[in-house]
């Protein structure tokens, strides 16, 4: 097995959306202390980092805006990190404390076209859906974590190379606990290495079980337990916005990276959509809780992209009763993905592809039925011989019309003033025992020089306007 | 008269001799009508342009005026898409006339602006084949932002406009206005940027 580890060390403030603007950073507390996990780049600015504690940092910068970290919104991160990451391997796990990834790739390599162009999908996906992150690359989940602390670590291949590839690192990296740690500094341990020449029995006998455990999963003397993870077979990503937000803009944002992961979700299952519902979950102490948004596409659908566009459509369009406060994204059911959407995909298919996706957008934007294909129907009324039909039943072989048919259609219009009739009459019946219906057909000009398509209705003899000669 | 003849025909004869109007429009498609091409940017529609159409009323041949172009287009696979039609594009006389309906789209839109929106992204897209847009705009930049939009696909683009704003300036390529006459549709192409002048007067089609 060959471990690709991210670990995002900014976690906690990129999942906050809409972002901070200001300094910020994100604390963690224990009793009455508190401390920094993770600041934005306005912070940074002004020198506050990670493991600060926020008192000084505020001395440093008194109007840094201090955020309760949320263990649930980084739990919640980092699975759809893991279901987008599916695309690339069937084993993907991840651990919420450490903000961790991992990826086997090993088996993807081949694929992939090689480790490089592995690696160049996989960060360029990851930046796209706005997350800073390190790297490691090594036969054990626990030593590739240990590189993405290493900034100019090689990838190691061998597991006898692991050794080698960690042992200058500072012990203070190591997955262990801190009680653990504060012994090694006292001894003088400075480096990885340094524990690892230890006796293990020793280190066993001084410090329990779990040290000389973790240190064979980190030299890949022991298999790691870690399950892979497995994404729920319905999707639903819920994200908390880190303020209520009043106009639709904002939110358009987040949905975006939201969409990014559920295209990687949906690569992974070779699967796409055709029904997806966005709900936002409105400020409290309001009537309307929340509002939802029904996206229905022609074709089956993965393209974040065009996802995206179809939904910012929806929301221009919608008047939200409220401020929101969270963006729930839920697939219910899933499709097969047209051809279309492969790599190999034809001219004429693009096309194709390409008009459902414009029509999808208008039909966003002007509503459903305003976007419409035409169809014949077998009726003598001339206003019954034709229907607007669902493009995806589209039928082509409707009988033609023989007689001759005006451009224009509309609505039968009583006329008083009867213009100059050109030719014979065309009769047209219809006998139904609820109606009995004959009309008399003529073209007409006006004085003026328009072609009038009208009829005489024989029954009551009065006359109507039913189309133009466009 | 002569002279200028004689000119023209040298003009044409001599390879390395490029006349104006030939290299103004990019590709144009063949109306159906010579006498029509004839007046025309690149001796047909011009594609990727605004093409004004200025009828005086319906009913006098306005939308026949394009069939030929239209059938040529749906021949090729290409969609033709209404947007906002005053009145229905009744389907019977669209099949009779030689368009296959599964190439017909008709777009329904709440107002000026959305027609307009929509007629830009179509063309944005550049996959329709002819877009055939009713529009009442008046502003000279809602008009210029759909020959952008042109611009960057290559579809025909149609503007009915009302009669009243025959006179009012446009940035259009092509202007043509639409009259009856004794059962024949009279267009006057009242502007024609890299065509022949303005102010040519054609008789071109039997409308019943």
């Amino acid at each position: 097995m060959l471990w690709l580890s991210l670990h995002f060390s900014s976690l906690a403030t990129e999942l906050r959306e809409p972002r901070d603007v200001g300094p910020a950073a994100v604390v963690d507390r224990h009793g009455s202390r508190r401390w920094i996990i993770s600041c934005n780049d306005a912070a940074r600015q002004a020198r506050i980092h990670s493991h600060m504690d926020a008192t000084s940092a505020l001395v440093l910068m008194p109007t840094l805006k201090l955020i309760d970290r949320s263990r649930s919104q980084e739990r919640r991160a980092l699975q759809a990190l893991a279901s987008w990451s599916e695309q690339f391997s069937s084993f993907v796990t991840f651990d919420a404390q450490r903000w961790l990834l991992w990826i086997e790739i090993g088996a993807s390599l081949h694929y992939f076209g090689g480790l490089d162009a592995l690696m160049g999908k996989i960060t360029q996906g990851i930046r796209e859906l706005g997350y800073t992150f390190a790297t490691g690359i090594a036969p054990t989940i626990e030593a590739s974590a240990l590189l993405t602390q290493h900034k100019d670590a090689q990838p190691v291949h061998q597991t006898k190379a692991i050794k080698l590839g960690i042992s200058a690192l500072p012990v203070h990296l190591l997955a262990i606990s801190i009680s653990t740690l504060d012994v090694f500094r006292d001894v003088g341990w400075q480096y990885i290495g340094e524990v690892l020449n230890a006796p293990r029995d020793q280190l066993a006998r001084r410090f329990g079980p779990d040290i000389t455990q973790y240190l064979q999963r980190l030299l890949g003397e022991a298999a790691d337990p870690r399950e892979p993870y497995r994404a729920p077979a319905t999707y639903r990503r819920r994200l908390e916005l880190s303020f209520a937000v009043d106009a639709t803009e904002p939110l358009l944002f987040p949905l975006r990276r939201m969409l990014g992961e559920l295209q990687g979700y949906l690569r992974g299952r070779d699967m796409a959509l055709q029904d997806l519902q966005l709900t936002l979950v409105h400020e409290k102490n309001n009537a309307a809780a929340s509002t939802t948004l029904q996206l229905h596409t022609t074709q089956s659908q993965r393209d974040a992209q065009a996802l995206w566009l179809l939904l910012r459509e929806m929301l221009e369009r919608t008047a939200l009763p409220a401020a929101t406060v969270e963006l729930i994204i839920s697939v219910k059911q899933f499709v097969a993905p047209d051809i279309a959407q492969l790599d190999f995909f034809d001219d004429k298919a693009k096309r194709e592809q390409s008009w459902s996706n414009l029509l999808d957008k208008l039909r966003a934007r002007l509503g459903t039925n305003a976007v419409k294909h035409l169809g014949l129907k077998d009726d003598h009324l001339p206003e019954k011989a034709w229907c607007v039909i669902d493009a995806e039943k589209q039928n082509t072989d409707s009988a033609p019309v023989s007689a001759q048919r005006p451009l224009w259609l509309i609505q039968p219009k009583l006329i008083q003033s009867l213009p100059n009739l050109i030719g014979k009459p065309e009769r047209i019946e219809c006998n139904w025992w609820q109606d009995d219906m004959q009309r008399d057909y003529y073209i007409a000009e006006t004085p003026e020089g328009s072609r009038w398509w009208l009829y005489r209705d024989v029954q009551s003899s009065q006359w109507y306007l039913h189309g133009l000669w466009g | 008269m002569q002279r200028a003849e004689a000119i023209a025909n040298l003009l044409r004869t001599t390879p390395d001799v490029w006349s104006g109007h030939e290299v103004a429009a990019a590709s144009s498609r063949d109306t159906g009508f010579s006498a029509l091409n004839a007046l025309l940017p690149g001796h047909g529609w011009p594609v990727s342009s605004l093409i004004e159409l200025i009828p005086l009323m319906e009913g006098i041949g306005e939308l026949q005026l394009l069939l030929p172009v239209l059938r040529t287009l749906c021949r090729e696979g290409r969609d033709v898409v209404f947007i906002c039609p005053p009145h229905i594009p009744y389907p019977p006389a669209l099949a009779n006339a030689g368009l296959p309906l599964n190439r017909i789209i008709w777009i329904d839109a709440k107002n000026d602006d959305e027609a307009r929106w929509s007629a830009e992204q179509i063309l944005r897209e550049g996959i329709a084949g002819a877009i055939l847009l009713w529009s009442n705009a008046t502003k000279d930049l809602s008009l210029r932002r759909l020959q952008v939009a042109a611009r960057e696909g290559d579809s025909l683009l149609f503007l009915y406009r009302p009669y009243a704003l025959l006179h009012s300036a446009s940035p259009a390529t092509v202007r043509i206005a639409l009259r009856p006459h004794a059962g024949l549709l009279h267009a006057e192409v009242i502007k024609s940027r890299g065509g022949k002048a303005a102010s040519t007067q054609l008789q071109l089609y039997d409308v019943a």
